[in-house]
C-alpha cells in the first residue's frame, strides 16, 4: 500500500511538473520528405534555445494530418495540402489549419545508374505506372521488365504523383509500395530494372534522375515551373502560432537567411521572392 | 528391439543433437559476428583531424592548442590542392568554350567531393548545416571519398541488349595536361597528411547527443529513451501481471469464465506487435488522452500490454509450482489467505516470476512496432524523468529502422546504425544479466 501511494504521489508530482514545462515542447509529425528540413530546423533551434525540446517524427503526410486533427502534434509536416475531408475533420475538432509553405520540391523519377534509358516523357511515365508499358525495351532500353515502385498511399509524395502524373487513374496492380523516400531510393539502388520517384533532396550519386519531357529536375527548373512534377512543402499549425512563441520562431525559420541556406544545403529549394 | 538396433538408435540421436547444437551456435555466430565487428566500428576507428576539430568546436573537448596547431599542419598539407584548383580555374577561363564545357561538370563534381572530404573550400561562405562545415571525420569514409575523387564512376551503355556496366575512369586522365593533373597523385599520396588519421576510441558515442541528425555525435537520447520505455513498461506490467497470476492460480474458481480468461491471455500473447501499437495510439492517446502527443508514458503502457501475457503465464506457473504443504502450513497456523500469499507463496515463487520478467524485459527493449505510433520520434532531446509523462523520445529500435530506411544519407552513416544495433544488443544483454544475478541471489537466500 505504502509503495503504491508513493508511486501515485510521484506520478502526480511528475505530471504537474511535466505540464508546467509543456510550453517549451514542440512536436512535429508527418512527411518523410519534409523530415530532413524539420529535423535540421529542430536541431538548429534547440542549439540556440537550450531547454526547448523539439521532436520530429517521419511517418507520412497522412499521419501528420491525422495527428494535427487529433491534437497530438503542434506541427504537421506535409508534402501535400490537407484534403477536403481532413479540413472538415479539423474544423469538427475545432482546429484551424494554417499552412506555411517552407520550401519547394520536385519529384524526380529515378532508375538504377546502369539503366541506359536517358529520358522519359510524362505520358510514358503514366503508361508505365498504368501497366501499359511493361518492359524497358519499349523505351529503347534492354529487355528487362520494369519494376515499378511507389510510395504508400499515406504519403504526400504519392498524392502529388497521383494528381500530377496519373491524373487520378489507378496505378497498376504489380506496383510495389514502400514507406519512405529513403526506402524507394534503396529499392532502386538494389534493383537494376526498377523505376521509382523521390523528393529532389533525396537524390544522390547512387541513383539516376531522368529528365521528364527533356527537363532535368533541379532547383532552377522547379522554381521556374518548367519541371512538370513539382510541389511546395508545407508545415501546418493549428491557428497561426502566437507571435514570439517558440513555435512561431521555429516555423518561421524558413524565412531567415540561415533557414534558407539550410534548405538549400539539404537539397530542397527555398521559397524566395528574388 | 535387439541391442544392436537400440545402440544405433541411441548413437544417431546423440549425433543429431550434437549437430543441432553446432548449427545453433553457427547461426548465432553468423548473426552476432557482424553485429559486433561492425558495431564496434562506431566506437573504435581511425579518427581524422576533422574529428578532433568537431570534438573541440561542438563538444568543447580536447586540447584547443593542439587542435589549432594540427589545423595549421593539415592546412599546409592541403594548400597545394587548393592552389592547383584555383590555378586550373584561371586556366579554364583562357580555354575555348567547347573544351571548357567538357571540364565544367567534372570540376563541379570534384569541388563538391573535395568539400565532403576536407570541409569547406577556402574563401567559401560559412555553411549552416554541420555536415557541410566538416570534412570526413573517419578515415574509412575518407578513403571512399578519395576514390571518388580519383576515379569518376561512369556507365557503359554500348551493349544495348543488357544493362550498362560500371566503368571507373581515372580523372587524372580526363584532366591530363592541365594544371589540375598533378592534384590527383598529390591527393593519393598525401591524404594521410591532410587528415592525420589517428586511432580513436570514441566511447562518448554512448553519451553524446546526435549532431545534424546522426551525421556526427552519439546516441544518448536513444539509449535513455529505450531505458525509460523498458523500465516504464516493467513498472506498469509487473504489478498487474503478478496480481492477475495470483488471482488465476489461487482465488479463481475453475469455472468456464476462468478458462475463457486463460484462453484470452494466451491469445493476447500471440497478437502481432503492430496491432498493439495501433491500439496504443487509438486507446491511450486518442481516447484516454494520457498525454497530448506521443509520449514515453503512452509507449510504456503499450509495451506493458504487450508483455503482460508473458508475465502472467510465467508467474502463474511459478505460483502453481510452490508445494501445497507451504500453503497448508501457513493457513493452518491461522494466516489469512492474503497474508499467506504475500509472506509464503510469493517469496517461494519469486525466482520463477523473475524468469518471466527477464524474458519480457528483453522483448520490451527491442520492440519497434508498438512504439512507432505511441512514443518514438527520429529527433529529440534526452528527456528528464518528469518529462516522460508528456513527451516522446527517440529510442534505439525505432531509430535503427529510421536510419536504415528513411534517413537522407543512409550510406554515409552506416557506422552509426551498426553502433546502435550493437548498443541495443548489449543493453538487452546487460538488463538480462542484472535480472539473472538478482534472481540467483534471491534463490540462494531462499534455500537458506
Amino acid at each position: 500500500m505504502k509503495i503504491l501511494s508513493a508511486i501515485l504521489t510521484l506520478a502526480f508530482l511528475a505530471g504537474g511538473l511535466g505540464f508546467a514545462a509543456d510550453s517549451s515542447k514542440i512536436v512535429a509529425d508527418g512527411s518523410t520528405t519534409v523530415g530532413p528540413i524539420a529535423k535540421a530546423f529542430a536541431e538548429f533551434y534547440m542549439k540556440q534555445n537550450p531547454g526547448v525540446n523539439i521532436t520530429v517524427s517521419e511517418s507520412g503526410s497522412g499521419n501528420g494530418a491525422k495527428s494535427l486533427v487529433n491534437k497530438s502534434c503542434d506541427v504537421a509536416t506535409m508534402s501535400r495540402l490537407l484534403k477536403l475531408n481532413e479540413y472538415e475533420a479539423a474544423v469538427h475538432s475545432e482546429i484551424l489549419p494554417v499552412v506555411h509553405v517552407v520550401a519547394l520540391d520536385g519529384i524526380a523519377m529515378i532508375v538504377h545508374p546502369s539503366n541506359p534509358v536517358a529520358k522519359l516523357s510524362m505520358a510514358q511515365v503514366k503508361d508505365i505506372y498504368l501497366g501499359k508499358i511493361r518492359n524497358w525495351s519499349q523505351l529503347g532500353g534492354p529487355n528487362a521488365p520494369i519494376v515499378i515502385i511507389s510510395r504508400d498511399t499515406n504519403s504526400g509524395t504519392y498524392e502529388t504523383f497521383e494528381g500530377k502524373v496519373m491524373k487520378g487513374e489507378k496505378i497498376a496492380k504489380n506496383c510495389e509500395y514502400v514507406g519512405s523516400n529513403g526506402a524507394i531510393r534503396q529499392r532502386v539502388q538494389s534493383t537494376t530494372s526498377a523505376l521509382g520517384y523521390v523528393g529532389i533532396g533525396f537524390l544522390d550519386s547512387t541513383v539516376k534522375a531522368l529528365p521528364i519531357d527533356n527537363v532535368i529536375p533541379s532547383a532552377e527548373t522547379v522554381k521556374n515551373g518548367s519541371y512538370p512534377i513539382a510541389r511546395p512543402l508545407y508545415m501546418v499549425t493549428n491557428d497561426y502560432p502566437k507571435m514570439g512563441s517558440h513555435l512561431y520562431r521555429y516555423i518561421n525559420l524558413y524565412l531567415s537567411k540561415k533557414g534558407q541556406t539550410m534548405i538549400e544545403e539539404i537539397g530542397f529549394i527555398p521559397v524566395t521572392s528574388y | 528391439m535387439d541391442l544392436q538396433a537400440r545402440k544405433l538408435f541411441d548413437r544417431s540421436l546423440t549425433s543429431i543433437s550434437i549437430m543441432a547444437v553446432v548449427l545453433m551456435s553457427l547461426a548465432l555466430l553468423v548473426l552476432l559476428a557482424p553485429i559486433f565487428s561492425r558495431g564496434l566500428g562506431a566506437f573504435f576507428f581511425r579518427g581524422t583531424s576533422e574529428h578532433r576539430r568537431l570534438a573541440l568546436e561542438q563538444f568543447n573537448r580536447g586540447n584547443a592548442q593542439a587542435v589549432a596547431s594540427e589545423i595549421r599542419i593539415v592546412g599546409a598539407a592541403r594548400r597545394p590542392v587548393y592552389e592547383m584548383l584555383s590555378a586550373f580555374e584561371d586556366e579554364l577561363d583562357g580555354m575555348d568554350s567547347t573544351r571548357r564545357q567538357g571540364y565544367r561538370a567534372q570540376l563541379k563534381e570534384i569541388k563538391s567531393l573535395l568539400r565532403e572530404l576536407l570541409g569547406p573550400l577556402p574563401g567559401e561562405m560559412e555553411a549552416v548545416m554541420l555536415r557541410q562545415q566538416y570534412g570526413q571525420t573517419r578515415w574509412d569514409r575518407a578513403r571512399v571519398k578519395l576514390k571518388a575523387i580519383l576515379y569518376s564512376e561512369e556507365w557503359d551503355y554500348s551493349d544495348t541488349r543488357s544493362m550498362g556496366k560500371k566503368v571507373l575512369r581515372s580523372r587524372q586522365k580526363i584532366f591530363a595536361g592541365t594544371r589540375l593533373d598533378p592534384m590527383f597523385p598529390y591527393m593519393e599520396n598525401n591524404l594521410s597528411r591532410m587528415l592525420r588519421p589517428r586511432f580513436t576510441f570514441y566511447w562518448r558515442f554512448l553519451t553524446d547527443l546526435s549532431l545534424d541528425s546522426h551525421f556526427f555525435g552519439g546516441i544518448w537520447p536513444e539509449i535513455l529513451g529505450t531505458i525509460y520505455l523498458t523500465l516504464g513498461a516493467m513498472l506498469l506490467a509487473i504489478p498487474f501481471g503478478i496480481i492477475a497470476a495470483i488471482y488465476l492460480s489461487e482465488f479463481a474458481a475453475g469455472g468456464r469464465l476462468v478458462s475463457l480468461l486463460r484462453v484470452c491471455i494466451s491469445t493476447l500473447a500471440g497478437v502481432p506487435s503492430i496491432v498493439f501499437g495501433l491500439f496504443g495510439l487509438a486507446f491511450f492517446i486518442n481516447t484516454l488522452h494520457l498525454s497530448s502527443s506521443k509520449s514515453v508514458l503512452a509507449g510504456s503502457a503499450t509495451l506493458a500490454l504487450l508483455i503482460l501475457p508473458t508475465i502472467i503465464r510465467a508467474s502463474e506457473e511459478a505460483l502453481k509450482a510452490v508445494p501445497h504443504t507451504y500453503k497448508e502450513a501457513a493457513l493452518s497456523l491461522g494466516a489469512s489467505p492474503l497474508r499467506m500469499v504475500l509472506t509464503v507463496l510469493l517469496p517461494a515463487a519469486l525466482p520463477g516470476i523473475l524468469t518471466g520478467i527477464i524474458i519480457s524485459m528483453g522483448r520490451a527493449a527491442g520492440e519497434t512496432a508498438p512504439i512507432i505510433f505511441t512514443a518514438a520520434v527520429s529527433v529529440g532531446q534526452p528527456l528528464k524523468l518528469w518529462e516522460t509523462i508528456s513527451q516522446p523520445t527517440p529510442a534505439l529500435p525505432w531509430n535503427i529502422y529510421n536510419l536504415a530506411t528513411e534517413h537522407q544519407a543512409v550510406d554515409e552513416i552506416r557506422h552509426v546504425q551498426f553502433g546502435m544495433v550493437l548498443t541495443l544488443v548489449l543493453l538487452v544483454l546487460l538488463l538480462n544479466l542484472a535480472a539473472i544475478l538478482i534472481r540467483a541471489r534471491i534463490s540462494k537466500k531462499m534455500r537458506g
